[in-house]
């Protein structure tokens, strides 16, 4: 009963269009205030303690990090290596977008920024040189995607922080689901074009290759840093972030000077912003989940989903379907903090491994900010080709087809995700 | 007057990210500094172990106000499917609502913090490794809220003056436009150009 009402609160104020956060401290409030005795000075101290751990800060260093990325120069250095490799077979400039966009992935952890840092120049290059603008749009909406699959990854320190489960781990098992994801879209887009007759690049000679790849180093060195840190124990997840935005900063400002001195303080100021607005999500989930354990609410969702008797399977889909239509209301920060202290329970109690569960909750992520409503990647894409909506829907088509393809591998083939992190000893 | 509280606002959060940056950069690097043997004898006076905890103050402080320079540029996003179906009329009413209630939530959490911190400060209580009092470290919570609640305010003042609301754009990248240079339509109109120049 109390679980309804909380839930029926919660989606009441939500559907009103106010911010995430404040419905979801407003229910908190409501509810505690009217039908409980816990006394409501809790609630602030929650507000404090919702983000005193070390693990969360891993998100605000990782923003700036991929804010000096973005403006500094490194993603155009990565999309001339990109070409150069692969821009002579079919799709061309689209295939180099798949490979720029998981290079990216791989020092930024969020996916509208990759989609921006990638998208902003090389959809106009794609254009100029003749691919329809449905295919570039839907190559790069999809592509960029890959920044919360393939780590670091926002979205992954939010499940690990609301799961207590391991951020490395976590990151390690995106991996191999990242890159395979990318072999899909990059199949994909090569098919697409080769039936479309695309231009594609002259082959580029080995002196070119060489060259964009010693310029790019500096940026794919930064994957060293961060993924090889945090295998080697070298730095706590945290600290690998805080890491990579110094080097981030020094490789824009000093080493590929893309970006003025001056510059800086607007980048900081847009990362606390984004920060911010993330953080205040957090605490205000916190919050929420802090209620529904104090109702066990969890517990009894649980026992409930256990007494159907789904099985691992049907459970699976179930959890899928569910992602996938909270996809369509909610940005993927919200679902899965709303959504992983719930499910996250069933999905022990049934014996599925708490990696593999996250790494299917960030593939669903991925699907959703790629179709609309409320798709993120298409908003950017849709701000930098100046394409409607409904057009981009359509045109992301197929590689959302393969997504789904992907998103149903995942799920049901536990050692793509689990296995990289076993192979390197890492769990 | 406004426009200094603006600024402040600004400079605060600016330079909380930076140095929280700062401070971790430096706590890892002594870590490893006092690993190797010549440069131990200058590091191992340092302690750093409140750099994680620094870092965490600052991160809540940058938080707090961040959620309120937030509320002006209009980051805070809400589910706006089912309201921006409805006529003007009514989705102008339910915007007002929203901000209203985000000024209900962040004053009442202002005033429940303030008084927290209060009875806090009543007490010896200190932070465990850099052993400031605890009540200036939760002053964020109501100082912070309250401003956000006067963003809201602020906010919803202009909205129902003006009908104008603050929006973030995900896709703007300052700096770029330059290098995108002109519309992408001149851009396509111009490919096509070439092409039919080729043939």
């Amino acid at each position: 009963m109390n679980a309804a009402i909380i839930f029926g609160l919660l989606l009441a104020l939500m559907l009103t269009g106010m911010p995430i956060s404040i419905s979801l401290g407003l229910t908190v409030l409501t509810f505690l205030f009217a039908m409980t005795t816990v006394p409501v000075e809790a609630v602030a101290l929650k507000l404090f303690t919702g983000i005193e751990h070390f693990e969360i800060m891993a998100i605000p260093f990782f923003i700036l990090a991929g804010n000096f990325l973005t403006h500094g120069g490194v993603a155009r250095r990565m999309i001339d290596f990109a070409t150069a490799m692969v821009g002579h077979w079919h799709g061309g400039l689209g295939l180099a977008g798949v490979m720029a966009c998981a290079l990216f992935a791989a020092v930024s952890g969020s996916s509208p920024a990759t989609v921006v840092a990638i998208g902003s120049i090389l959809l106009p290059a794609m254009i100029k040189q003749g691919f329809p603008r449905q295919f570039g749009a839907g190559v790069i909406a999809t592509s960029g995607a890959l920044g919360i699959l393939i780590p670091p990854s926002i979205v992954m320190v939010m499940y690990s922080v609301s799961t207590n489960t391991s951020v490395g781990e976590l990151f390690m098992a995106g991996v191999v689901p990242g890159l395979m994801l990318a072999t899909m879209l990059g199949i994909t887009t090569w098919y697409r074009a080769w039936r479309g007759g695309y231009p594609r690049m002259p082959r580029a000679d080995l002196a070119t290759r060489l060259r964009t790849f010693v310029d790019s180093v500096w940026g794919l060195l930064l994957i060293v840093v961060v993924i090889g840190g945090i295998y080697s124990g070298m730095f706590t997840p945290t600290e690998a972030a805080a890491m990579s935005a110094v080097y981030a900063f020094v490789v824009s400002v000093f080493i590929y000077r893309d970006m003025p001195l001056k510059q800086v303080g607007q980048v900081l100021l847009s990362s606390a912003n984004m920060s911010a607005m993330l953080l205040y999500i957090i605490t205000n989930a916190v919050l929420f989940s802090f209620l529904l354990t104090s109702e066990n609410i969890p517990h009894a969702i649980s026992e409930w989903i256990i007494d159907k008797e789904l099985g691992v399977v049907a459970f699976l889909l179930v959890v899928n379907l569910l992602l996938l239509a909270a996809g369509n209301f909610m940005e993927p920060s919200s679902i899965v903090l709303i959504m992983a202290p719930i499910l996250f329970p069933v999905a022990v109690k049934l014996g599925i491994d708490p990696i593999h569960f996250g790494v299917l909750i960030v593939v669903n992520m991925e699907v959703g900010m790629c179709h609309p409503p409320v798709g993120l990647n298409l908003y950017v894409a849709s701000g930098i080709t100046k394409m409607g909506i409904t057009e981009l829907t359509v045109a992301v088509m197929p590689w959302l087809l393969t997504m789904l393809v992907f998103l149903g591998l995942v799920t049901y083939i536990p050692e793509i995700s689990l296995w990289f992190p076993a192979a390197i000893g890492a769990r | 007057m406004l426009r200094v509280l603006d600024h402040l606002e600004e400079w605060l959060i600016g330079f909380l990210m930076a140095s929280a940056t700062v401070v971790i950069f430096i706590a890892v690097v002594h870590r490893y500094a006092a690993g190797v043997s010549f440069l131990y004898p200058f590091v191992r006076h340092i302690h750093m172990a409140w750099a994680q905890e620094l870092c965490i103050y600052m991160f809540v402080w940058m938080a707090k106000f961040g959620a309120a320079y937030g509320v002006r540029t209009g980051i805070h996003v809400g589910v706006d499917v089912l309201i921006n179906r409805l006529n003007d009329r009514w989705r102008d009413k339910f915007i007002v609502f929203g901000l209203l209630a985000g000024a209900l939530f962040t004053g009442v959490i202002g005033t429940l913090g303030a008084s927290f911190v209060w009875d806090i400060s009543q007490t010896d209580t200190v932070s465990a490794d850099m052993e400031v009092p605890m009540w200036l470290v939760y002053l964020a919570i109501p100082a912070g809220s309250y401003l956000m609640c006067f963003r809201f305010l602020q906010v919803a003042w202009h909205f129902v003056r003006t009908g104008e609301l603050p929006h973030h754009d995900h896709g703007h990248v300052a700096g770029l436009e330059s290098q995108a240079g002109p519309d992408l339509d001149e851009i396509e109109a111009d490919g096509a150009g070439a092409q039919e120049g080729k043939r």
